[in-house]
């Protein structure tokens, strides 16, 4: 068979384009995972424009402390971070370094894929961090990585609508805080003056923040387990009164109706003026800032309490893999990014709350809204150690889940207060055991 | 002389049989060598993964840890499961609402634009486009179009003065808004489909049914829709398909709420592998699940026509 | 029924059609702060470029659009060249066990990938190939659909033709590529449209087997901008804008090919 010329020039095309794709990166094992005599931290989280900003100043600063070592800092959706991070485990090609949120560390740490930081973390440092959240990042009494931020949740309102609705006082501190019922009655007032259009409130428990729905029951002075961790403690007297005080706002229609567990997240609702207050996180404050612009004004105040306060459990751990190539070096990365300096200034630029007890004291100078800033500080202590034990445990992730899917029915599909209690206490045991 | 002819003869014929012997072996080797690519493909990415998720399906698996036989375990929690009845009910609902519906307005389109009409070929462009928007996009612009709070068609309802449309409150209007915005990606395949099958319909069964006196209603009913049996049911059996396997679409949009009013099968399986239980064994046995019920329909659907024919 | 009765209908059903893309377009110019006033939105006060030039200061557009265009049209090149050799011997060469394997083949399309997306990773992880953009193309090649196109279409090709090219001692692969395949221009257009729109819009899957977001391609930006609170719709349609328009674009120039291919699969 005659080769043409054509068929030819064809050919030696093909072999030329695929050597050329050969040795163009994505086609190869990027040289980054073989051991190079440069030494590389991989570090994997997703973040926001703020955030992002931060992670890239703090790892360039860590490069100019250490030369020979170079950062890899891969920014991810967070949509699919875990799953990304799950896929490398699995294929043995994890980051380094990562971050995580408190409760879903719990299922890395229990299972082995954390590196211990016993040894690695001295007790001038671990004695530092705020004692819960240095509960939050253990697993079986030993460290599996560093309390990196944490965030809490506050009430945002807009004073204008308020002052129309006839408030005129709101709390401004932790201890005058509103109690359910003066909270109703805000609320009420809030609906009376509104018209159709805008809500009192909404509350921020969509989608993986189902479990800041607790927080009313630890205000109610109730407990999702007992202190062995496995066995359910919300039915009873303070689950029911906080299920049907958490329903009620559907059925006196606090708030929107599609801000349930499965709905629209309330930062955005709030920014279009269709709710008057909104319970979000010290995150959210860049983005609901951008998005408010000069339009109104708007404040700051603390959660309600009952029968104590309390708040959720927000923020995230920087963790090392077991399968990083350098522990050592992992370790000192981790050191490094909640040394106090370098705490302070993350936190400060991404708007977010140090686990530093140190710092805590201290006015930080806050990219957005530092007079806001203050009310998440003081809020975030209202959480005890026991409070964190209960949605750090390894499974917390399958609690979460099933929160989501109970509460959803009870506040939309008429599932009673009875059902949604016992049907989230088995399937809590049933998670313990599994 | 005679004899030295037969047995010329006779080796010739049996060159001539063992010749054409060879033809079919090297016609089978060469079939085999065809299609050896695509075989490696789909045995490495198909039917190994298929077979590893059977054996999934048997474990307790957690996405590290070990993982525990439990035999048919999941299956049967699967069957006491109420949201897995409550997402096949979904996924039921949602297959009855795309599949007639997409495939009825392309017939509907197909016939009418089938003669000559001004514009004919941008009106046809305008409907097929849609097949190249993903999934992913479809559903953004799904979302742009149905959020309840800065969407806008509520935008538009409301500056009607008729208020809110509870698109993502109410169940059955979440559907409606999952289902809605997959027609739109599909009505332009089948118009496609039936364009072509259109084609093939003899000119003079058309004349000599009109001749007959029979209306445009009639010839439609009696001439094109028969013909077209073909074409409707590969179109029925791949939509079907895709419709029992939609993802991105409520994934994105809805993520299977208000409650689990649109979650479906396959968002079911991601959730329970994917989400915060990470329960592979379970997400496993979901999907192994599906691929029984699809490969049954399926099967079912094509013996039925094949009797039908 | 009369022609512009045809047309009233027809038309009215493509503006239904058209509204969700006009949407996309109109938002993708519209400015963040309207967005949120509570208008309809679909004629802005003003229009702004800041969502796109926004997108190209955040995000590495140049390197995922020329990571989309590679990663898909090798999968095409891959994806078509299996599909049309395989659909051929389908159609026109015998084997044994031919049959029972074309329906096998043909089953699984009724297998949805995100229940096999774990064993697929660890069969990727097992190649070696996790993290580089074979992870995305080979297993993205793998399709039926194709296959199941490509011999429906091939079907269509004349025996004769055949018979006669092997009386003159043609060999099947010289068949095969001087005959049938300057017929297939259509089938090919069908299944090069097909193959580069299903890799090109495709984001879970490179999201999660790509551990580098250099290597990302272009639909994964889009999971980016969704982020964990934000509804921009702004820059989400912008994205989107970017993401489909290459697709639209070569779509609308092989419409005419695409058609015909899918007419002559012979669906019937």
């Amino acid at each position: 068979m005659s080769v043409t010329r054509r068929q030819f020039l064809a050919g030696a095309t093909g072999v030329a384009a695929s050597t050329w794709l050969t040795g163009c990166g994505g086609f190869s094992k990027s040289s980054s995972d073989s051991s190079t005599s440069k030494k590389t931290v991989t570090f994997m989280t997703w973040a926001s424009d703020a955030e992002a900003s931060a992670f890239k100043r703090l790892a360039s600063a860590f490069e100019a402390a250490n030369s020979g070592v170079t950062v890899d800092l891969k920014i991810v959706p967070y949509a699919e971070m875990f799953t990304g991070v799950d896929a490398q485990l699995q294929a043995g090609t994890a980051p380094d370094v990562f971050r995580v949120d408190y409760p879903t560390m719990g299922l890395y740490s229990s299972t082995d894929q954390l590196l211990d930081l016993t040894g690695h973390l001295d007790s001038t440092l671990t004695s530092d961090f705020i004692p819960a959240l240095y509960q939050a990042v253990q697993f079986d009494g030993k460290p599996y990585g560093v309390p990196h931020q944490t965030d809490t949740t506050c009430i945002v309102y807009q004073p204008a609508m308020l002052q129309a609705a006839g408030i005129t006082s709101v709390p401004d501190s932790l201890g005058s805080a509103w109690s359910w019922s003066e909270f109703s009655d805000v609320a009420n007032k809030l609906k009376a003056s509104l018209g159709a259009d805008v809500a009192p409130f909404a509350y921020d428990w969509q989608a993986a923040g189902a479990y800041r729905w607790l927080t009313w029951l630890f205000e109610a002075g109730g407990k999702l387990l007992e202190s062995d961790l496995k066995t359910a403690a919300i039915v009873g007297a303070p689950g029911t009164k906080a299920l049907e005080f958490t329903r009620s706002f559907f059925e006196n229609e606090w708030v929107p109706k599609n801000t349930s567990i499965k709905g629209a997240y309330p930062d955005t609702v709030f920014i279009s003026e269709k709710i008057a207050m909104s319970f979000v996180g010290d995150f959210l404050l860049p983005g609901i800032d951008d998005g408010v612009k000069n339009k109104f004004e708007w404040k700051a105040t603390f959660q309600p309490q009952d029968a104590r306060a309390s708040s959720d459990l927000g923020g995230n751990a920087l963790v090392a893999t077991q399968q990083a190539s350098d522990p050592d070096l992992a370790a000192e990365f981790l050191r490094f990014m909640v040394s106090a300096d370098n705490m302070s200034a993350f936190c400060e630029e991404a708007v977010e709350l140090p686990t530093l007890q140190s710092l805590v004291g201290e006015k930080l100078n806050y990219a957005t809204r530092p007079d806001l800033m203050p009310i998440f500080a003081q809020q975030a202590t209202t959480m005890t150690a026991d409070d964190v034990a209960q949605v750090t445990v390894p499974f917390f992730g399958q609690i979460n889940t099933l929160l989501a899917d109970q509460l959803e029915q009870c506040f939309t599909s008429g599932q009673s207060v009875d059902d949604t209690l016992s049907n989230i206490a088995n399937a809590v045991e049933t998670a313990a055991k599994g | 002389m005679a004899a030295v002819e037969t047995v010329d003869r006779t080796t010739a014929e049996r060159g001539g049989s063992h010749g054409r012997r060879q033809l079919v072996i090297r016609e089978g080797v060469t079939g085999y060598l065809f299609v050896w690519p695509n075989l490696v493909l789909l045995t490495l990415f198909l039917f190994v993964p298929l077979g590893w998720a059977l054996l999934l399906s048997l474990q307790d698996a957690k996405s590290f840890g070990p993982a525990t036989w439990v035999g048919l375990d999941n299956y049967r929690t699967l069957f006491t499961d109420s949201v897995f009845w409550r997402v096949l009910l979904n996924s039921l609902v949602f297959t009855a609402a795309t599949v007639p519906t997409s495939v009825a307005i392309g017939l509907v389109l197909a016939n009418l634009l089938n003669r000559a009409l001004p514009a004919r070929n941008s009106l046809r462009t305008i409907i097929y486009l849609p097949i190249v928007i993903s999934g992913l996009v479809t559903s953004l612009i799904g979302l742009l179009l149905f959020d309840e709070g800065v969407g806008i068609l509520n935008g538009v309802t409301r500056s009607l003065g008729l208020g809110n449309v509870d698109w993502q409150t109410n169940g059955g209007l979440a559907m409606l808004s999952v289902v809605l915005m997959t027609l739109w990606t599909r009505i332009g395949f089948a118009m496609v489909i039936y364009l072509a099958g259109l084609q093939d319909i003899p000119e003079d069964l058309y004349e000599s049914a009109q001749l007959d006196g029979a209306s445009e209603l009639q010839q439609f009913r009696f001439i094109t829709v028969p013909m077209l049996r073909a074409s409707t049911l590969f179109l029925v059996v791949m939509n079907v398909i895709w419709s029992f396997q939609v993802f991105d679409v409520v994934y994105v949009m809805t993520n299977g709420g208000p409650g689990f009013s649109t979650s479906m099968l396959v968002t079911y399986a991601y959730d329970r592998g994917f989400g915060p239980s990470r329960d592979f064994g379970y997400g496993a046995t979901i999907g192994v699940v599906l691929f029984v019920i699809t490969l049954v329909f399926s099967l079912i659907q094509l013996r039925s026509s094949r009797q039908e024919a | 029924m009369r022609t512009w009765t045809r047309f009233g209908v027809c038309a009215s059903i493509c503006a239904v059609m058209l509204f969700p893309l006009y949407a996309m377009l109109v938002v993708a110019f519209t400015p963040k702060s309207e967005l949120f006033n509570g208008g309809t939105h679909l004629w802005p006060a003003r229009f702004t470029t800041d969502n796109f030039t926004n997108l190209f200061d955040r995000f590495p557009i140049g390197t995922w659009f020329t990571n989309s265009v590679l990663v898909a049209a090798i999968t095409t090149a891959v994806a078509v060249t299996c599909n049309l050799l395989a659909g051929y011997a389908f159609a026109k060469l015998h084997f044994w066990g031919r049959s029972p394997l074309f329906f096998l083949i043909l089953s699984t399309m009724m297998i949805p990938a995100q229940a096999i997306m774990i064993p697929q990773f660890r069969m990727v992880s097992a190649l070696g190939i996790f993290g580089t953009f074979w992870a995305v193309i080979l297993p993205s090649a793998a399709t039926a659909f194709g296959i199941f196109l490509a011999r429906q279409f091939m079907q269509s090709v004349p025996d004769e033709l055949l018979e006669a090219a092997r009386v003159d001692g043609a060999g099947n692969l010289t068949i095969f590529l001087r005959i049938v395949l300057p017929l297939c221009k259509p089938l090919i257009a069908v299944l090069v449209l097909l193959s580069f729109m299903a890799q090109w819009n495709d984001f879970l899957w490179p999201l999660i087997v790509l551990k580098t977001p250099e290597l990302y391609t272009l639909p994964v930006s889009l999971r980016f901008l969704q982020g964990q609170y934000d509804a921009n719709y702004g820059g989400l349609m912008a994205m989107a804008l970017l993401t489909c328009l290459p697709l639209v674009v070569l779509f609308v120039l092989l419409q005419r090919y695409f058609v015909q291919g899918l007419a002559r699969t012979g669906i019937k």
